[in-house]
C-alpha cells in the first residue's frame, strides 16, 4: 500500500499531519507519539516578536468541540531559531513551520529568515488567526491574501502553504488569490469564530470574548470548504477540521484533500495519530485502492 | 523491576468508585503501567472513550497507588468532587466500566529531605494529592519505582472545607501519624473559619518547616502571603482547566515571575507544583 502523498514539490510519507497550535513544538509529544510515523508536524505559530498571548480563560469546552483564544502565545522567531528549530529539524518527519505576521512585510521577513535555515520542509502562513486584534486576519480579503503570499514567495525558496479562514462569505476568491500569488498548497480551514456565555454572571466565558471553534463539531463545515475549494483550484489541499477517526480522514481525502491535519483530537486523544496511520492501509484496501493518491478527490457529486 | 514507561495512554477498567464525603469520591482504576510510573503531585487525564461530549479530558491528581497481593502497584486512586458535566458522569461509574486515561503528567512534589515539619494545607478537594505525599515524606511508601525513604521529621495537615459533611479521608491521614487540624467555614466541625485563620492560631513555623498548599485560588493566594510574612518556604499545587494535560494547548497557563517582569507558564508541564514566590499573584 502506498501511503505517500505529493504536496506540490513535497513528498510526505503519509497524509496524517498534526495541525499548528495542537502539537506544541514537538518536544512535548516526544514520549507520546513516534514522529517517524507522522506525515509531518506543524509547530505552533511563531511571530517575529514574542507574544504573551491572551488573558485567561483561554479555552472552553463546547458540545463536541472547544473554543480557544490563546492569542498566538509564543516566544518569537529568535527563540524558535535558537531553541525549537535545532530540535525539530532532527525529528524523522517533515517539518512545516507556521508563521504569522502583522503585515505582508513582516510575513516576508519571517519567511526570508526561515528560508535560510536547513531542515524545514515548507512554510505555512497563518493568514487567519481569529483571536488577535490588529488586522491579522488577512485571509478575509483576497487582495491582502495575494499580497502576503506574493511577498513571501518573492523572498523564500521553500514551498508555501496558505492556511485560510472559514469566517468568510465566499472562500473561493480568497483561495484563488492565494494560488495566483504562488501558494503551493492550501490548508483548509482554521477555526470558526464563536463564543460561549455564562448567562448567570452575564459574562462571556473567554477573556477574549470570542474564540475559535474546533473539534468534531466543525467537521461537516470544514468538509464543505475542502470540497468547494478542491474543485476550484489546481493546488493540493490539506484538510483540517475536527478530524478524530479514520472515517474522518477518508472523508476529507475523498472530498478533495491530499492530506489532513489532526488538530484538537491531539488534545483529547494524544496517540490518535498513531492509530490513524496504522489503520489507513486497511481503510484504503476496503475501497480497492492501492494508494492514498488515487482516492483524493474521488467524491462523486 | 524494569523501568516503567514514561507515558501511558489507554483504556482502563474502573475497580471501585466509592463515596468519601458528600459529592466526593475515590475512583480506583486498574493500570499497572500508571501505578508504577506515577508519583505524588502528578496527575492523569480522564475521558469517556466513546463520547464526544464531554469532549476533552479532565485532570485528576493522584490520590494514591494501590498494590496487589504481591506488593506490586496495579491500580491508581484519584479523588473527585462532583461539580460539572464530567464529574456527574463519573459519579455514575460502576466497577467494570471503561475510561480513557493518559499520564503521568506534570512534575511530582520535590523531595522534602531534611525538613523538620511538612505542613500540608488543603482546601476542599485540594486534599487529594496529600495522602500520597504524606506517605512518601514519612517513608511509608515508595512511588515511581523508588524505594520508600523518610524525608521529614513529621507531617501536619491543616484541612478546611465549607461544612462538615465535605470532610474526606481524615482518618486515612491520622492512621499515617499525620497531625490533623480541621476547620469548616460554618463551624460544623473543628475550628470555625478558613484554613488561613486556623494557620494563624497554630504555633508559628520554625526553621526547617515547609508548607505545601492545594486548594482554591483565593486560599492559595492567602497562604502564599502568610508564608511570605512568616518567611516559611511554600509550594502551591495549582488547579487550572486543561484541554490536553500534555503541554500542547496553552490553555492552562499561569503568570509567573520572570527576569523582565512576568510570563505565562504551563501548569500541566511546568507545574502543577510551583514555588509560591514564583507565581505572579498580582497578575492572576
Amino acid at each position: 500500500m502506498d501511503l505517500s502523498v505529493q504536496i506540490g514539490s513535497v513528498r510526505l510519507r503519509n497524509p496524517i499531519l498534526v495541525a499548528s497550535g495542537t502539537f506544541g513544538y514537538g518536544r512535548e509529544m516526544a514520549d507520546i507519539v513516534q514522529f517517524s510515523q507522522l506525515g509531518g508536524i506543524i509547530p505552533k505559530t511563531i511571530t517575529l516578536e514574542p507574544r504573551a498571548g491572551n488573558a485567561l480563560p483561554r479555552s472552553v469546552e463546547t458540545p463536541c468541540g472547544m473554543l480557544n483564544a490563546i492569542g498566538l502565545d509564543n516566544d518569537g522567531l529568535a527563540h524558535f531559531l535558537e531553541y525549537h528549530l535545532p530540535y525539530l529539524r532532527t525529528l524523522p518527519t517533515a517539518l512545516i513551520v507556521n508563521i504569522a505576521g502583522k503585515s505582508a512585510a513582516e510575513f516576508a521577513e519571517l519567511a526570508q529568515r526561515l528560508s535560510e535555515q536547513p531542515g524545514i520542509t515548507a512554510l505555512e502562513l497563518n493568514l487567519s488567526c481569529p483571536n488577535v486584534a490588529g488586522g491579522l486576519d488577512f485571509a478575509t480579503d483576497p487582495r491582502l491574501t495575494f499580497q502576503v503570499v506574493e511577498q513571501v514567495k518573492r523572498v523564500c525558496r521553500l514551498p508555501v502553504w496558505a492556511k485560510l479562514t472559514p469566517n468568510v462569505t465566499d472562500i473561493v476568491p480568497i483561495a484563488r488569490a492565494a494560488v495566483d500569488a504562488g501558494a503551493d498548497a492550501l490548508s483548509l480551514v482554521n477555526t470558526f469564530v464563536g463564543m460561549a456565555v455564562d448567562w448567570r454572571r452575564r459574562r462571556p466565558i473567554l477573556a477574549n470574548v470570542t474564540g475559535g471553534l474546533s473539534g468534531p463539531a466543525i467537521k461537516p463545515l470544514a468538509l464543505r470548504f475542502v470540497w468547494q475549494v478542491a474543485r476550484a483550484v489546481p493546488v493540493p489541499i490539506l484538510g483540517i477540521g475536527g478530524i478524530t477517526t479514520l472515517d474522518d480522514v477518508l472523508e476529507f481525502l475523498v472530498a478533495g484533500a491530499s492530506a489532513v491535519q489532526v488538530g484538537t483530537a491531539n488534545f483529547f486523544d494524544p496517540t490518535v495519530t498513531m492509530r490513524l496511520v496504522a489503520g489507513l492501509p486497511e481503510a484504503l484496501a476496503s475501497l480497492g485502492a492501492q494508494s492514498v493518491q488515487e482516492i483524493v478527490g474521488s467524491l462523486q457529486a | 523491576m524494569t523501568t516503567p514507561p514514561r507515558f501511558f495512554h489507554g483504556t482502563v477498567t474502573a475497580l471501585e468508585n466509592v463515596a468519601l464525603a458528600r459529592g466526593t469520591y475515590r475512583l480506583r482504576l486498574a493500570s499497572s503501567e500508571l501505578a508504577r510510573a506515577i508519583a505524588p503531585g502528578q496527575f492523569v487525564m480522564l475521558r469517556f472513550p466513546d463520547r464526544l461530549d464531554p469532549l476533552l479530558g479532565r485532570a485528576f491528581a493522584l490520590m494514591d497507588t494501590v498494590r496487589d497481593e504481591h506488593g506490586q502497584p496495579h491500580a491508581i486512586d484519584i479523588g473527585y468532587y462532583v461539580v460539572g458535566k464530567m464529574t456527574r458522569l463519573l459519579e455514575r461509574l460502576r466497577p467494570g466500566d471503561r475510561l480513557s486515561v493518559w499520564g503521568p503528567l506534570g512534575k511530582p512534589f520535590p523531595r522534602y529531605d531534611g525538613v523538620r515539619e511538612l505542613v500540608l494545607i488543603a482546601g476542599g478537594i485540594g486534599q487529594t494529592p496529600f495522602l500520597a505525599l504524606a506517605q512518601r515524606a514519612l517513608g511509608l511508601v515508595g512511588y515511581s519505582n523508588q524505594p520508600a525513604r523518610r524525608e521529614c521529621e513529621q507531617v501536619r495537615l491543616v484541612y478546611g472545607t465549607r461544612t462538615a459533611d465535605l470532610l474526606a479521608s481524615v482518618e486515612d491521614f491520622q492512621r499515617l501519624g499525620v497531625v490533623v487540624h480541621i476547620c469548616t467555614e460554618d463551624g460544623s466541625a473543628g475550628y470555625a473559619g478558613l484554613v488561613t485563620d486556623l494557620l494563624a492560631e497554630l504555633p508559628r513555623p520554625q526553621r526547617g518547616d515547609y508548607w505545601v498548599a492545594c486548594g482554591p485560588m483565593p486560599m492559595l493566594r492567602a497562604v502564599a502571603k502568610l508564608a511570605q510574612d512568616w518567611q516559611v518556604p511554600c509550594h502551591v499545587s495549582l488547579e487550572s482547566p486543561m484541554a490536553c494535560g500534555t503541554g500542547i494547548c496553552y490553555s492552562c497557563v499561569t503568570p509567573v515571575r520572570s527576569l523582565d517582569g512576568w510570563d505565562y507558564a504551563r501548569v500541566c508541564l511546568d507545574g502543577p507544583i510551583f514555588d509560591a514566590c514564583q507565581i505572579a499573584w498580582d497578575k492572576i
